[in-house]
């Protein structure tokens, strides 16, 4: 009993609401003749497509540099490695692995500058953080009209210049990852094995990384700063190593989501990929200052799931789709139950 | 015993870097005119119509920040709670300035309620009050639109076809507010100049600054500026720091929604949906390039930036025109710009706290090796 | 026990003070209702007896413009308030000048009445001329949006 007491307490009860709010759109679904299998796989799918970028917060979060609400950064060191990719000529799986090559110079410079700039501004990161990422954002909006792209399939027909708002990635790494060993089971159930595994892969580097000298020395820093310096650690080179892995990752995980979803959404198209993000790890257990792997596979899981869900399920019961209004307030109830909670390190 | 041991050139960078953000707005602002090619006149008429608009929502910012709770991306609920009393009048049919003081009259309970429990959860983060406030935004966003686009209709009951969607609930994405439509410019309109100037509208906003004024040097207003000052003294001095806390967002939200009615009845159109998320945005970004700080500002600093980030509003899709041939590209330098200038007054404000706090070590150590020399 | 009272007190100006503003919100509520009111220039039976519509009619709400009816025609004006004037200036077959002033109240409920200004002119009881008026609910379609006026600066739908 008391075990289930202590599980309920570390899971915590916003979780197990949501949770048992998931299962019950699971339990209900078939009754409204909603298809399990279809539901599933597009959790799945989902899934897949988002967890990189959620596991883009782990890093910084275990560096104390709190929830990385400046995401669109990494974002945008995804869209340059992709629209390069395109813009050089590659086509199919190749242009993928190209795209991973070309983002990730920018994504590395960008989480520099990024983790420079928040070193500076240490107890006030999350607040710059989002004003970083909307500003680069706006920033990039200017770029993508100027920058001297060419490639006939990305620019505006009739201006012969600047980029369109979306581009199709068909022709070039569109489910590249989704179709790699995807298995299908009966006539609706899929199971994208493919991006499922490249998440596998991201999410051992970065549990291997955390495991190395330097990923405990980060852990140090972001749980206890005094100690960290005190054992000699250079707090200041950590973090911004931090920021630069999940600058890196967020570049990698939005081209994850574009080979799924099919477009690359330029301009203000990274606007707010930040919030879902981090909601989703939050959503998963995480805190302000405490991240695992393990918070990002729940998280994800949950978070997607209930997109999924809620939209097809409400609107065989009540004939409205509320999901919009649902997820707004789920997830940013999420952050603001997580930002109120006392946590060890105050800032 | 020690003086400040600062030299000139160190004053003049702290003026300069001080002022830096507005410097810096100038500057955008200078060129912007030179290359957009407007007149004078219509800039004039342009700036005047718009800090009409807009201070008094601005000035709502000043409160929190006084206490020590920094920009308070929460006035948005403010303006969330003056829309549903907008949308209430509309339905019923008050027009004018009757139409304008019932939807305050209707707006303030919901801003009162709506400021408490902001203030509630902010005293339940202290430290990070600005990020908070600014996802509670985004949380009640959530809750208003569930209350408007779905309780609206046959729950709350809203009866006018022209504000219900087809679909017999929900309020349209626009609201015409004619009824309202420049209801407090146009009572006392002058000419000055061959500008058109709102004089009760500025008469309004001067009231206000009277009341801010007066405010300051009251009893809550001294308790709230020892709060900002530091929590813990105020504390034991006897002031209850999280009620004051509390107070000073209430009173900002309210006069918020205050604000968002004076804004909205000279657009004359409300934007169900977005308008209440814009307005936070704007009226914190016009604040900061008027010279204000998380932990600073004055009535001055409403004005000059309100002034300053709407002349760099207006001109800036013309110039960019004019010096590159695409408007857009001066669309997207503003929206840029806006956002550059939250960014750096943020990262200013927390460079300086720091360097303020390793100043004040360095004097203690020079005050402790004076003592030191002195004994000797 | 002072400190009870005091409290008592402060109770109670906080309780008056909400009944004000209460007040105040009724009394905008009744002071800024706007009504539509319908002026109508067509023939009217009243007690068995008919009174024609004008050649020509001239009318006027409050302080307002003047408008000109003619037979059948139908005009509006859109007021706010309750207490309003109307004045009816015609011509008799005589080609003498009539102006007929009447004060009126609308009643708080009704979005829109119909003035006859037939019955007006004839000096008639105040609810022959004035008349609820329900619109049609072809009427109530909205017309399509008008476009937005607003200050965007970003997408901002998260």
């Amino acid at each position: 009993m008391t075990k289930i007491r202590k599980f309920m307490k570390s899971f915590g009860w916003p979780r197990i609401i949501i949770g048992l709010f998931l299962l019950s759109l699971f339990i209900i679904a078939p009754f409204v003749g909603v298809n399990l299998g279809t539901s599933l796989s597009d959790t799945l799918i989902r899934f897949g497509m988002n967890s990189v970028l959620v596991l883009a917060m782990v890093p910084m979060i275990h560096s104390g540099c709190g929830l990385n609400f400046g995401l669109p950064l990494g974002i945008i060191a995804g869209l340059l490695g992709g629209t390069l990719s395109i813009q050089f000529g590659f086509t199919g799986g190749l242009s993928f692995l190209m795209a991973i090559i070309l983002a990730t110079p920018f994504g590395l410079l960008f989480g520099w500058g990024y983790g420079s700039l928040l070193n500076r501004v240490k107890g006030g990161e999350m607040m710059i953080a989002t004003y970083v990422g909307f500003s680069s954002v706006a920033f990039m909006c200017m770029m993508w009209l100027i920058l001297p792209y060419n490639h006939p399939t990305m620019i505006w027909g009739y201006a012969g210049s600047g980029l369109r708002t979306t581009i199709s990635t068909e022709g070039f790494y569109l489910h590249t990852l989704n179709n790699f060993l995807q298995i299908q089971i009966g006539e609706k159930l899929i199971i994208p094995t493919g991006m499922i595994l490249f998440f596998a892969l991201m999410a051992f580097l970065v549990w291997a990384f955390l495991h190395t000298k330097t990923g405990t020395a980060m852990t140090a820093v972001g749980s206890n700063p005094v100690f960290a310096r005190a054992s000699g650690i250079n707090i200041d080179r950590t973090r911004t190593l931090s920021v630069m892995m999940s600058t890196w990752l967020g570049a990698i995980g939005i081209l994850v989501y574009q080979q799924s979803f099919g477009f690359i959404q330029l301009y203000m198209g990274p606007f707010y990929m930040a919030l879902p993000a981090v909601s989703a790890i939050l959503i998963g257990g995480a805190s302000v200052n405490k991240a695992s792997i393990t918070n990002v596979v729940i998280g994800t899981l949950f978070f997607q799931g209930i997109l999924t869900m809620t939209p097809s399920v409400m609107n065989s019961i009540i004939h409205t789709d509320m999901s919009e209004v649902i997820r707004i307030v789920v997830s940013n109830g999420m952050i603001l139950y997580a930002l109120t909670r006392k946590s060890e390190v105050s800032r | 015993m020690s003086e400040l041991r600062e030299t000139k050139g160190e004053k003049f960078f702290n003026i300069i870097e001080k002022n830096a953000v507005s410097i810096l707005f100038l500057i955008i602002c200078a060129v912007g005119i030179a290359f957009s090619g407007y007149s004078l006149g219509y800039l004039g008429q342009e700036i005047i119509t718009r800090v009409a608009r807009n201070s008094f929502l601005i000035i709502s910012l000043l409160i929190p920040i006084m206490a020590g709770m920094g920009l308070n991306f929460g006035m948005t609920l403010g303006a969330m709670a003056g829309q549903i009393g907008l949308i209430f009048i509309s339905d019923w049919g008050i027009a004018g300035i009757p139409g304008m003081v019932l939807a305050m009259i209707i707006s303030t309970p919901i801003s009162a309620l709506l400021g408490w429990l902001c203030g509630k959860i902010l005293n339940m983060a202290k430290g990070r009050e600005m990020v908070t406030s600014y996802i509670i935004g985004f949380f009640i966003n959530g809750i208003y639109q569930l209350i408007v686009l779905y309780g609206m209709g046959p729950v709350i009951p809203i009866k006018d076809p022209a504000l219900v969607l087809p679909r017999g609930y929900g309020i349209r994405n626009t609201v015409n507010l004619i009824g309202i439509r420049r209801a407090l410019d146009d009572v006392l309109a002058i000419r000055v100049f061959g500008l058109s100037v709102p004089l009760m509208t500025f008469i309004v906003i001067a009231l206000l600054c009277l009341f801010m004024v007066w405010f300051k040097k009251s009893k809550l207003g001294q308790d709230m500026r020892a709060v900002g000052q530091d929590m813990e003294v105020a504390r034991a001095a006897g002031i209850r720091v999280e009620h004051t806390r509390i107070v000073s967002i209430v009173i900002s939200t309210i006069l918020a929604g205050y604000g968002m009615i004076i804004y909205l009845q000279n657009m004359g159109t409300l934007n169900t949906y977005n308008s209440h998320m814009q307005i936070g945005m704007f009226s914190i970004a016009a604040l900061l390039v008027g010279g204000a700080s998380v932990n600073r500002a004055s009535i001055g600093n409403v004005f000059l930036g309100v002034t300053l980030f709407h002349l760099m509003f207006i001109v800036s899709p013309m110039a960019g025109k004019n010096l590159i041939g695409q408007a857009q590209l001066g669309e997207f330098f503003r929206v840029f710009v806006s956002y550059g200038v939250i960014t750096l007054a943020l990262v200013l404000y927390e460079i300086r706290k720091r360097r303020s706090r390793t100043r004040a070590g360095r004097l203690l150590a020079q005050d402790q090796l004076d003592a030191i020399k002195e004994e000797q | 026990m002072e400190n009870k009272r005091a409290l008592l007190k402060r109770r109670i100006i906080q309780l008056a003070v909400i009944v004000l503003v209460i007040l105040l919100g009724a009394v905008m509520f009744v002071v800024g209702k706007e009504h539509t009111i319908l002026l109508d220039n067509k023939s009217i039976e009243s007690g068995g007896v008919t009174y024609n519509a004008f050649q020509v009619v001239e009318v006027q709400v409050d302080g307002r413009d003047k408008l000109e009816l003619g037979p059948r025609d139908r005009d509006k004006e859109v007021v706010m308030g309750q207490r309003h004037k109307v004045t009816v200036t015609y011509f008799d077959k005589y080609y003498e000048e009539h102006v007929v002033v009447k004060k009126f109240k609308v009643p708080i409920s009704q979005k829109m009445v119909l003035i006859s200004l037939p019955a007006v002119a004839a000096e008639l009881d105040q609810s022959v001329w004035l008349t609820n008026y329900e619109a049609p609910t072809l009427l109530n379609i909205p017309k399509d949006e008008e476009p937005i006026v607003s200050d965007d600066l970003i997408p901002l739908d998260f």
